[in-house]
């Protein structure tokens, strides 16, 4: 694509964007809705840039991360490790399949009560419903991308003298990282969304809190900055994950 | 590949299905710890709650929601993911815009969207179609970009014009693609709507968790839990059966169907 069309594309984008800033600072400047209801869109992003530098505020974004972070570690390990070992054991597999099959599609955020009443209303259970739900995508594409390895690499390698486990790690993981590294960015954005929501079910810090406290209270302009912010972390893990992607994958043969 | 058991379809899952159940029992009894009561006494709630007309009107207010938003969201995300997939200029003009909103949690905009809509069905079922219709957006402009040129190209020699192109080339294309998409969306239409009921706490399934959990009747709790994953697991089971007959002739498409919120 040369350059020319793909600022193009880009002026393209940006138009719906700039649309609906637009029309939401004519809807709040006409006077129709109050400031009440729709705060007109320059009192946000004042806001914004104000919270960006108050310590209290970056410091409910930072209860927000950790447990983001702690949650979707947990599930890196335990979904890339249960794939590996479902695609190197078939006893593994005849277990893990089903379980997976029955606990896939149940909305993990049911779950989020009964993790409250185990593990309390701290850290621990917003971390586990994080993990809970961000585990599945990893699993599965460890799973399918692992299991889908050409078998002759594996051949190669032990005939070549490597053990069957190092095969597992040196090989077949590798082999399948592309596909591995797909489940972890659907699971990073799933993190992301999950720990806002907990945060807003149940809390007493983080940005879900804020924007439910600032909802008791009607203070509408507080209730969009943490909105906006959890979008902009999102890019910014999505963007900082590519980059991690792009550099592990750099001796793959370009996608698309 | 040996197969010592005949393959009874449908099997491994029950066996999960209990082997869970039994390894929830064993916890609670091991554990003992007032937040998680035994399986059996939780699962001795489900008719209680399932013969409760209270009860049994907020579960179906809130299946109901789902289906309203969900069937919303695929008319109107359908064609726009075929759009875009067929022209350069409307993936140009939606992909940053769904960018931007794919990280916010829909269930998140609950608080302003009641702002303005109220604590009704309306907010709710808003939510549910903002949450759904992302993923099919996305199936349907990765499918229809899929879509060969040279069937489309014999089409238009032939004389059909262009709305008919997408509607019968195009549409029957990328429909596996795009099942994939209503899967996914189907697993968050309803982790949208239990979302939403937690948040705003009026009625429905959501309501009733928090409720029951307000009044320490933690075997409700568990036996609501119980009700949202056999509603889960059904859906998703169904749908699957009517995936397979719409799309027999396609191969099978390894997608990941876990959705976000």
């Amino acid at each position: 694509m040369t350059l020319a069309r793909r600022s193009g594309e880009i002026l393209i984008g940006i138009l719906p964007i700039a649309a609906i800033v637009a029309l939401w600072h004519a809807i709040a400047a006409s006077g129709i809705a109050p400031a009440a209801i729709l705060p007109p869109p320059f009192a946000v992003f004042t806001r914004l840039a104000q919270q960006f530098g108050n310590p209290q505020f970056l410091g409910n974004a930072g209860i927000t991360l950790f447990r983001l972070f702690a949650g979707f570690s947990i599930a890196l390990v335990v979904g890339v490790g249960l794939g590996l070992a479902a695609t190197g054991s078939r006893t593994v597999e005849s277990l893990v399949k089903p379980l997976v099959r029955v606990l896939a599609p149940l909305p993990k955020v049911a779950l989020y009560p009964a993790m409250v009443l185990i593990l309390g209303f701290d850290d621990a259970s917003k971390i586990a419903l994080v993990a809970a739900d961000a585990v599945f995508p990893i699993l599965l594409a460890t799973y399918q991308g692992t299991s889908a390895v050409e078998p002759k690499l594996v051949w190669s390698a032990r005939a070549a003298g490597t053990s069957q486990r190092a095969v597992l790690f040196k090989i077949v993981l590798m082999a399948a990282l592309p596909s591995v590294l797909t489940g972890c960015r659907i699971g990073l954005i799933i993190s992301c969304i999950v720990v806002f929501l907990a945060e807003m079910i149940t809390s007493t810090d983080g940005l879900g809190y804020l924007l439910v406290r600032a909802g008791r209270n009607f203070q509408t302009v507080d209730m969009f900055v943490p909105l906006i912010s959890i979008s902009i972390l999102g890019l910014a893990l999505n963007a900082a994950f590519n980059m991690l992607r792009a550099f592990l994958l750099r001796g793959f043969p370009e996608e698309h | 590949m040996t197969t010592r058991l005949p393959a009874i379809p449908g099997l491994p899952p029950l066996l999960a299905c209990a082997g869970l159940l039994a390894a929830w029992e064993l916890a609670a009894r091991f554990f003992d710890i007032s937040g998680l009561p035994p399986a059996h006494e939780a699962l001795r709630e489900l008719p209680v709650i399932l013969t409760d007309p209270e009860s049994l009107l907020n579960i179906l207010a809130s299946i109901k929601r789902m289906i309203v938003g969900f069937a919303f969201a695929l008319a109107f995300a359908i064609p726009v993911g075929l759009m875009m997939g067929r022209s350069r200029f409307t993936a140009a003009f939606f992909n940053p815009l769904l960018m931007i909103i794919y990280p916010v949690p829909k269930a998140a905009l609950m608080p302003v969207i009641m702002l303005w809509l109220g604590v009704g069905d309306a907010s709710k079922t808003l939510v549910i179609f903002l949450g759904v219709s992302l993923p099919v957006i996305y199936h349907a402009y990765q499918g229809a970009r899929a879509v060969e040129e040279k069937m489309l190209w014999s089409a238009a020699a032939m004389g059909m014009d262009a709305r008919a192109r997408l509607m019968r080339i195009v549409l029957p294309a990328a429909l596996p693609e795009i099942m994939v998409g209503i899967r996914t969306g189907l697993v968050l239409a309803l982790i949208t709507m239990v979302t939403s009921e937690m948040i705003a706490r009026q009625q429905g399934v959501g309501d009733i968790l928090f409720n029951a959990m307000a009044m320490a009747q933690y075997d409700t709790v568990y036996a609501t839990i119980v009700i949202i994953g056999i509603l889960g697991f059904v859906i998703d089971a169904a749908f699957e059966l009517l995936r397979g007959r719409m799309v027999a002739w396609a191969e099978p498409v390894h997608e990941i169907a876990v959705g976000t919120t």
